[in-house]
């Protein structure tokens, strides 16, 4: 870090906390390995409650993704899967995850090998032919949780035939784990999961102070531990201690973004191997990336007088599961709550539903708020697309555009 | 070639031709659609008639707002029909869901085309277990409703006869192919894959009456096919005529396939015995699968490889639209089956905007060099 850079940052004194946490996940997942402990690779936005309530340990192919984009390890494994056949077209996490498989590459020598699997379409229908290629490569079990998409209104049926699979789920886990599914158990787990959403949200709504003290790159790093590990108690404890860092800034006054003036608001997956750069750019010119729509659709609700009926519920309204017009009524909310004075697109060419929709999308933003959008095209860890150039060229332009 | 056959052949310069004028004639609504999982049953039963959009060669002016470039052509190219007016006389649109990119699409055309009626079907993507196909069943009924409150009532008796014609046109097309496995000389295939896709473009019973016509005609081998190679081709949609021709005047011919606007289109058939919608739910599980749908008790390569055998191909082509993410992920696996299975394959990425059947050729020479050698 250069002296520059330091005086654009505030570090986050949690940090070292959330560290800590998911190296020591991760040291117990790989341990996991060839053990009598399961161990089941999971999508981000699947109902990991239910392998917690197993002690079955999740793994997370996309959040492996996200530390190999950012460890600039990404390309290299995506080229393997790329001499097996796979286009450069579909989804780079797929890709680098197969090649990781394969090779043990990436940042942590590869993830532990899967005794089973568990896909949830409600984040995309990619994960489901990745999980699929998974399976026919580790000879394993995949259960496949299908969550109807959401064109304006959800149906009853959909509802039902989710929640019917939470059902063929829990027999499935208990065939392979063969232990006995405990409710108590559930139950505990989905509350402390709720408990952890609940907390995140308060971390994310320290943003709406002006000016903000938490930015949504550092939202990008914090999130980790509620994809991987929501419905532990450490999960709680350390939201816990982050949302009160992230009040003690309001009070004494410290900001993310030494001089904020400008606040924009963030629509897709991170560009993570540019993370650092893109916050220096953002922050230099007085920016601060407020809230983003990613790390929020992790903010579901839980009910614990019916949970199994509210989490499919929950789980098929996550953000990339609901028709543009829904998403709208989201980033509007989004825009008036944190008071943003435009929107940052990421067009992901590695993700479809998050990206295609987004010109539409952007056409409404500004015609209902009056507020500018840019759109960078990238790709989440497929470097090879990106143009540092271009992309600093478009960010200072709009900044400057603001005002 | 015999008159029904011409006049069949005739259409396809301008698929919509047929649909326009049976509009004109009838008075009664056409409704668009993409994806072969829609229950074209139902839509027929209104008294409406379903025509299936499958893009078109262009380059586009007007989708290019709304989608990037790296949405795939089919997406990009239907969008600027609708949006250029070409689909004006479309009375509305079904959707199924079918891969992130459709979905998508039907958001974008129901806020841009503004048809008068649009609707999505939300079929399950597990084809398989008791709740995915009680939640397709209900969400079949719930298109039929749909249907009834948009279009016109679909009785079961309406439904028990179109669930008839439909499958008499199944068993024709079927018929069409069998009798090409045991001679393909009796017409080429760009002909015999615009036989299926023409059955998503015209009024059934009519269609089955030209398909009777043709299969009639059919005086034994032309003599065409002699010497050519057998090929087996797999994709999604087929719509780029001019390739097919190009395969056949290159030497090889393809005598039976995997695209949803060919086998799949009439693979299974609905019982015409008990509930309608029931039995439409059958089908749409029975029927060759898109890669798209979970079938975890299916192994979709061993599948192809069987048809493979039985057509006699020696060796097969990919055919897809570039940034298909369904095909994409299912290429290597079946490539890989083929390659231990010995038969050689091409994998060809197309775009409907830039379409060069000249740039194919000498790959697809090079197919069959490799299999003349083997």
């Amino acid at each position: 870090m250069t002296a520059e850079e330091r005086k654009l940052y505030v570090k986050i004194k949690a940090t070292e906390q959330m560290k800590q946490l998911m190296i020591d996940y991760y040291i117990d997942a790989k341990a996991a390995e060839g053990t009598d402990k399961p161990v089941c690779w999971i999508t981000s936005g699947g109902p990991v409650e239910f392998l917690i309530a197993m002690d079955v340990i999740p793994v997370y192919p996309e959040n492996h993704g996200a530390m190999c984009g950012a460890s600039r390890m990404s390309v290299e494994l995506a080229e393997v899967a790329e001499k097996m056949g796979f286009s450069r077209d579909v989804c780079s996490y797929a890709r680098g995850d197969i090649g990781s498989a394969i090779t043990h590459g990436g940042p942590i020598g590869g993830l532990p090998k899967p005794d089973f699997l568990l896909a949830c379409n409600n984040i995309c229908g990619t994960v489901f032919k990745w999980y699929q290629e998974l399976a026919r490569y580790f000879d394993v079990p995949l259960f496949l949780m299908d969550t109807p998409f959401i064109h304006k209104v959800k149906t009853e049926h959909a509802t039902d035939y989710v929640r019917k699979q939470c059902l063929e789920l829990v027999s499935f886990l208990e065939e392979q784990t063969g232990k006995i599914f405990s409710e108590e158990r559930f139950a505990k787990v989905a509350l402390l999961s709720v408990e952890a959403v609940e907390l995140w949200k308060q971390v994310l709504e320290t943003a709406e102070h002006r000016p903000s003290p938490f930015t949504c790159f550092d939202a990008f790093i914090h999130m980790a531990p509620i994809v991987t590990l929501r419905g532990k108690q450490e999960v709680v404890d350390y939201y816990e201690l982050l949302r009160d860092e992230m009040l003690q800034r309001i009070e004494d006054g410290v900001s993310a973004v030494p001089e904020e003036k400008f606040r924009l608001i963030w629509d897709n997956i991170p560009i993570w191997y540019e993370m650092r750069n893109l916050g220096n750019l953002f922050a230099s010119n007085n920016a601060c990336l407020v809230a983003d729509t990613y790390t929020n659709a992790w903010a579901v609700d839980i009910r614990i007088d019916d949970p199994l009926t509210s989490m499919a519920d929950a789980y098929m309204k996550v953000y990339l599961n609901i028709s543009i017009d829904l998403m709208v009524e989201q980033l509007l909310n989004l825009m008036e709550r944190y008071d943003a004075d435009g929107l940052v697109m990421h067009s992901n060419r590695s993700c479809k539903p998050y990206s295609l929709g987004q010109y539409d999308l952007a056409r409404e933003v500004t015609e209902k708020t009056g507020k500018p959008v840019l759109i960078i095209e990238a790709d989440m860890t497929d470097s090879r697309v990106y143009s540092e150039a271009q992309v600093r060229e478009r960010v200072e332009a709009f900044i400057e555009s603001l005002g | 070639m015999d008159d029904a056959l011409a006049r069949m052949m005739e259409l396809r310069d301008d698929p919509f031709q047929w649909a326009r004028g049976w509009k004109e004639r009838t008075g009664s609504k056409v409704l668009g659609f993409f994806c072969g999982y829609v229950p074209e049953e139902i839509i027929h039963a209104a008294g409406a008639l379903p025509v299936r959009i499958t893009g078109d060669n262009r380059v586009t002016s007007k989708s290019g707002a709304h989608l990037q470039s790296y949405c795939c052509s089919l997406a990009r190219t239907s969008l600027d029909m609708a949006l250029t007016g070409d689909l004006d006389f479309l009375d509305g649109t079904v959707f199924v869901h079918t891969c992130d990119t459709m979905q998508r699409l039907s958001d974008i055309w129901r806020l841009n085309a503004c048809f008068p009626f649009h609707v999505d079907l939300v079929l399950p993507v597990r084809f398989e277990g008791e709740a995915a196909l009680e939640y397709m069943r209900l969400e079949l009924a719930n298109f039929r409703k749909k249907v009834e409150e948009n279009i016109g009532p679909v009785t079961d008796a309406a439904l028990s006869e179109s669930i008839k014609l439909y499958n008499r046109n199944r068993e024709l097309l079927a018929e069409l192919y069998e009798l090409r496995r045991e001679d393909p000389g009796i017409m080429s295939s760009d002909q015999a894959l615009w036989l299926v896709a023409s059955s998503a473009l015209i009024e059934k019973s009519e269609h089955n009456v030209l398909l009777e016509e043709v299969l009639e005609g059919l005086g034994g081998s032309s003599g065409q096919s002699d010497g050519k190679v057998r090929l087996f081709a797999a994709g999604s949609v087929m719509d780029q005529y001019d390739f097919l021709k190009m395969v056949e005047e290159v030497g090889g011919t393809i005598v039976d396939d995997d695209f949803c606007t060919g086998h799949r289109y009439f693979d299974a058939q609905v019982p015409e015995d008990g509930d309608p919608i029931e039995g439409i739910a059958r089908r749409l599980a029975d029927r060759g699968s898109c890669p798209c749908k979970y079938l975890p008790s299916r192994d979709r390569a061993g599948r192809l490889l069987d048809r493979i055998e039985k057509s006699g191909a020696r060796g097969a082509i990919f055919f897809q639209f570039k940034f298909c993410d369904p095909h994409s992920f299912d290429y290597p696996y079946i490539k890989k089956a083929l390659d231990e299975a010995g038969i050689p394959s091409l994998h060809l990425e197309i775009e409907h905007d830039s379409v060069s059947v000249e740039q194919l050729r000498t790959r697809v020479e090079a197919l069959l060099e490799i299999v003349r050698g083997n």
